[in-house]
């Protein structure tokens, strides 16, 4: 068994020819060919062993019958090979045992001659014929197969809407068809990448040469072809409308432990595991099924790619003139005052120069808002910042908001409903007050400075509830979820400057605590934004990763 | 001491951060000295003996916690720490090796001002004072006692000791993690909850709205402070 130990096939199960399966190296094992030759010689010696004890009351020319049942039944499960030496040793065998004189080749009756000719043709006869119906069905085994697997792996196909994943599939199906190593090496950029593959498949730099070699020529290459041919795979374009898309690998399984030390034997044995025509056949149409599913996941994916673009560079050019109006106009305002300031104080009075420098200085405050917004959503989106939640009193977020917001809250009627009994909840505190601060500058932007703003918090089912409410014009009809999309102002006005980024970090800091936001109007007038945070141990708490 | 003579050491690597700060702090009669990167800022603070740091967590060389840190080794000059936004960590990383405040950019120079001085404050009348007073906060720390307009409060002993860290620092910030170690002792540093409750019930005994503190003020993702009227 030594030739055995280092046989490369594509199946290292021993599997008769006559399966109708569809194995590379499907021939039977060399170790094996000499078995149904074994059994023709044991079914004579059984069929004469039973025909033995019958010599004496039966005529040997109806003995003859069972050596042609012999023939028959190795014709059927042996091949013709095998039949034609039942016919052949049947023919002696009669001849020795049956025909008188016994145990001698000699022929006392010349008449058992023609029994001789007829036993031999017959049997040569029934072995052609039994052979050529057992190849009919073989092949008709055969291609009900292929056309079986190349359906399941059509199927299998449609439903994949990555390369990857088309990848993945064929791979599987190769695998489980020729009980080989299989790789798809996609391309990209012009180049060939391996995707990925068994771990089984030996990808080293002759075979990436081979693979590289059939993706620069469109042809197979490999085992059994004319290129590469001491290549321990076969490699066969992905031939697609668009050119070639990719490499299809497959490998003999190698029933060598170490590849690298057993190459010579491997490239011997390898030799001897070629593919056959039809499984040449089958792997093309493989190849081609393949190219077909790559070309239409890159077809939908361009389709979809293209109108993505289309969307985002809307939003990209809407983005860009707000974000440069905006960030201009306060610039313009304190270039413009400063260049006074420097050029013309001569001229100025103190009044004046008091004027100019405050302007200066609120236009740079607004300018800091607008940039620390800026960048705050793109720290949120990028996730950048990640959100650390702690258990935190209501209390001492309110606290925080007021803190922050300190001046623009004087003179304003604060209706505060936050009970002393509410459970902590976690949160990350700089970033909620944040999304509070957000809030509440909206609302004191919104409404007039003579109305009362409520800020109400609740325990309920859902988790902690965070509302506030202001008595300012509302949200416009269907603007409900549009104000928490970047650079939107419901309300556009000449007095009211904002950057249209505090909705939208506010949502990003909620979301990023796994909690939600919505805007509503409230009953006689005004508008409302909620929060819900997940209360402490709430089970879908939180996405630890803030991303908006 | 005489705020006249101050002398104060900028350190940040911004030129024009630089120039803004000098013209604005000679303006007021300080003294100022520059460094644009950590090395020259220990070497001034050897040389130049300045009376508080104004130290930039961003230099070329090596960044402020580590000047900080250096610099505790052997002085305990008041610093100021400068920080843009979302540096928390930094900054609390600051805090904690030494650092006695801090000022997120952009600021202004009357912010400035009133962190120096509630700083210089401290160092001019060190914890020898019994009693601390703010508004209508009355702490006597030779009796344990604490009055709120004008009326005695009964503290749990955590809650005095907790109070008392934040009075004998009244103005600076203290890291959650430098109340928890003053207050709870060392290894305590990861139990904030402590901290949390504990800021909770003193705020209810001593503030009028709890929603509103007077008195103890959130640095969010940092720690807490006694604001002080200076």
């Amino acid at each position: 068994m030594v030739y055995n130990s280092t046989m490369a096939s594509f199946d290292n199960r021993p599997v008769l020819p006559e399966h109708g399966e569809l194995h590379l190296g499907g021939t039977p094992k060399r170790a094996h060919r000499w078995r149904p030759y074994a059994y023709s010689v044991g079914l004579v010696a059984v069929t004469t062993l039973v025909g033995l004890p019958l010599r004496s009351f039966i005529d040997p020319t109806n003995l003859v019958m069972l050596y042609l049942l012999a023939v028959v039944l190795a014709a059927l499960r042996l091949g013709r090979n095998p039949a034609v030496l039942v016919s052949l040793l049947g023919v002696l065998a009669f001849d020795l045992v049956f025909v008188p004189p016994y145990n001698t080749f000699a022929v006392a009756d010349a008449q058992f001659v023609l029994t001789f000719i007829a036993l031999l043709g017959v049997g040569v006869l029934i072995s052609t014929l039994t052979a050529q119906a057992r190849e009919q069905t073989r092949a008709a085994q055969v291609r009900t197969t292929q056309t079986r697997t190349l359906y399941e792996l059509s199927r299998d196909l449609s439903m994949v809407l990555d390369p990857a994943d088309a990848a993945r599939t064929v791979m599987a199906h190769i695998e489980r068809v020729f009980h080989g190593n299989a790789t798809v090496l996609l391309a990209t950029g012009g180049r060939l990448e391996p995707t990925l593959h068994n771990s089984g498949f030996v990808l080293d730099g002759d075979e990436m040469q081979a693979a590289a070699w059939v993706y620069e020529q469109g042809q197979p290459a490999g085992l059994g072809a004319e290129a590469w041919g001491a290549a321990k795979g076969i490699y066969l374009p992905l031939n697609s409308t668009q050119g070639v898309v990719g490499v299809l690998g497959l490998q003999p399984v190698s029933t060598v432990p170490n590849a690298r030390e057993g190459s010579e034997a491997a490239v011997s044995a390898g030799r001897s595991a070629t593919p056959t025509p039809e499984q040449w056949r089958l792997l093309e149409a493989f190849a081609s099924l393949t190219a077909q599913a790559l070309t239409r996941i890159a077809l939908s994916r361009e389709a979809r790619q293209a109108q993505l673009l289309r969307e985002s560079e809307k939003l990209q050019s809407a983005l860009l003139s707000s974000i440069s109006h905006d960030l201009r106009t306060p610039l313009a305002s304190i270039t413009g005052a400063l260049s006074s300031l420097r050029d013309d104080a001569a001229y100025l009075d103190e009044t004046a120069r008091t004027l100019l420098v405050n302007t200066a200085w609120e236009q740079a405050v607004r300018l800091d808002e607008l940039v620390g917004n800026l960048l705050d959503i793109t720290r949120l989106e990028a996730g950048v910042r990640k959100v650390q939640p702690e258990l935190c009193d209501v209390q001492d977020l309110v606290g925080v908001v007021f803190e922050r917001l300190g001046r623009r809250l004087e003179g304003r009627d604060l209706v505060l409903e936050v009970p002393d009994s509410l459970p902590p909840v976690p949160m990350d505190l700089p970033l909620m007050a944040q999304a509070l601060v957000n809030l509440l500058d909206n609302a004191l932007k919104y409404s007039p400075a003579d109305q009362p703003i409520t800020i109400r918090a609740e325990a309920t089912e859902a988790g902690l509830q965070l509302t506030v409410a202001d008595r300012g014009p509302g949200i416009p009809e269907g603007d409900a979820a549009r104000i928490f999309d970047k650079f939107y102002r419901a309300w556009r006005s000449a007095e009211v400057t904002g950057t249209g980024l505090g909705l939208p970090i506010s949502k990003g800091i909620v979301e990023a605590h796994g909690g939600r936001i919505w805007a509503a109007n409230q009953a006689g007038g005004g508008a409302t934004f909620t929060i819900i945070l997940p209360a402490a141990g709430a089970p879908d708490l939180p996405i630890l990763e803030a991303r908006a | 001491m005489n705020e006249t003579e101050l002398r104060v050491l900028v350190v940040d690597d911004e030129r024009a951060i630089r120039r803004f700060l000098r013209t604005s702090l000679a303006a007021k009669g300080y003294v100022v000295f520059e460094a644009t990167n950590g090395a020259e800022a220990l070497e001034s603070v050897v040389r130049d003996r300045p009376d508080v740091v104004i130290l930039d967590l961003g230099l070329p060389d090596m960044d402020g916690t580590q000047v900080t840190a250096r610099l505790r080794e052997w002085s305990r000059l008041p610093i100021i720490i400068l920080s843009v936004r979302d540096q928390e960590a930094d900054k609390i990383a600051a805090l904690d090796a030494g650092a006695d405040d801090y000022l997120t950019k952009p600021f202004g120079v009357g912010e400035l001002m009133a962190r120096m001085r509630v700083i210089l404050r401290r160092i001019a009348h060190p914890e020898s004072e019994p009693v601390f007073s703010t508004q209508s906060l009355v702490v006597d720390l030779a009796h344990r006692l604490v009055r709120v307009r004008g009326e005695e409060v009964q503290l749990t002993p955590t809650e005095y000791d907790l109070l008392r860290a934040l009075v004998t620092h009244a103005g600076k910030v203290l890291t959650h993690q430098q109340l928890l170690r003053q207050v709870w002792g060392m290894g305590y540093e990861g139990e904030s909850h402590l901290l949390r409750v504990n800021i909770s019930n003193l705020r209810q005994k001593i503030e009028r709205n709890s929603a509103r503190p007077e008195y103890i003020i959130t640095e969010p993702g940092v720690g807490y402070r006694l604001r002080i009227e200076v």
